[in-house]
């Protein structure tokens, strides 16, 4: 598969996925004009990704800000990487924040609760 | 040419606290130069990053929510207010409604409005889960305000000449 390539916005995030290192990386401000629009094509390499034999994935999110409905895109994301990985995937979600903002710890934990596969918090290097 | 009254109009703004005021069509470049300007400003002051980000959030979640509204029903036009109340904020936008959306977006509000902060994020996380639409919903928007105010969300629905309806909710962070 070719790399996915999109390159952030002042309202959309950069999203880049390695087919090689298998890592999504995502990064940062997320309140598009259109969530589905720009998200749609996100899921769709997501779905033929895991459509593949069982492999690794390490999702990588830095978000600094999510509207709800970029919110809603990420928790549609994460559920296909949480049926990969109890259909045998390895998968791993590093979610970074920033310490000094509790609203931010509390949306990821609030995120996290949904999920069984290995969720990390890590606190955000400026 | 006809001459208006500025000086009246920020007199009544400053009066009333307000920061920053945007009268006029919504467009989203509007909204991403809006943002900009609330968060520069307020990191410029001394409130805490969380506060930061909770206004940040409920002024992207009123803004998209006029805009997406008005442009779908009407001319995009509306109103949307920052202001400053002792150590809190407020945010305000008001837009005209048609009367045929009025008793679902009250029925809505008044649910929100009336529920504890529990019942909020048990909504909240049922209607994350709900099927994706395009354009996604304004319900998940109201929810995250209601969930990140500090007083209950207040809005008003007037009944204006002609025939429209006149929303406006206001949150307290």
């Amino acid at each position: 598969m070719e790399p996915l390539r999109i390159a952030h916005t002042k309202s959309t995030p950069s999203v880049h996925f390695d087919p090689e290192s298998t890592v999504l990386a995502i990064g940062g401000e997320s309140y598009p004009e259109d969530s589905h629009q720009f998200f749609g094509p996100v899921v769709d390499w997501v779905d033929a990704f895991l459509s593949g034999a069982a492999g690794r994935v390490t999702v990588r999110v830095d978000l600094t800000y999510m509207n709800t409905s970029s919110t809603k895109y990420m928790i549609d994301i994460l559920d296909r990487l949480e049926r990969a990985h109890l259909a045998g995937w390895k998968i791993t979600v590093e979610w970074n924040y920033d310490e000094d903002n509790e609203r931010e710890i509390d949306t990821i934990e609030e995120l996290k609760e949904d999920f069984e596969m290995p969720f990390t918090l890590i606190a955000r290097d400026w | 040419m006809r001459s208006f009254d500025l000086y009246t109009l920020r007199t009544t703004f400053e009066s009333q606290g307000v920061m920053m005021c945007f009268n006029g069509p919504f467009s989203h470049s509007v909204i991403e130069q809006l943002g900009d300007a609330v968060k520069n400003h307020l990191r410029s002051s001394d409130a805490p990053r969380s506060r930061v980000t909770d206004v940040f959030s409920v002024f992207v979640e009123q803004a998209q929510n006029l805009k997406n509204y008005t442009t779908a029903r009407l001319d995009g036009i509306g109103t949307l207010a920052i202001a400053r109340d002792g150590e809190r904020y407020v945010v305000s936008s008001g837009n005209m409604i048609l009367p045929e959306d009025k008793p679902q977006l009250q029925s809505r509000l008044d649910e929100i409005v009336s529920a504890d902060a529990d019942t909020l994020k048990l909504m909240y996380k049922t209607r994350l889960r709900e099927p994706l639409q395009d354009g996604a919903g304004a319900g998940l928007g109201l929810l995250t305000m209601a969930r990140t105010a500090t007083d209950p969300i207040e809005y008003s629905i007037l009944d204006s000449t002609g025939n429209y309806n006149f929303f406006t909710i206001t949150v307290t962070i």
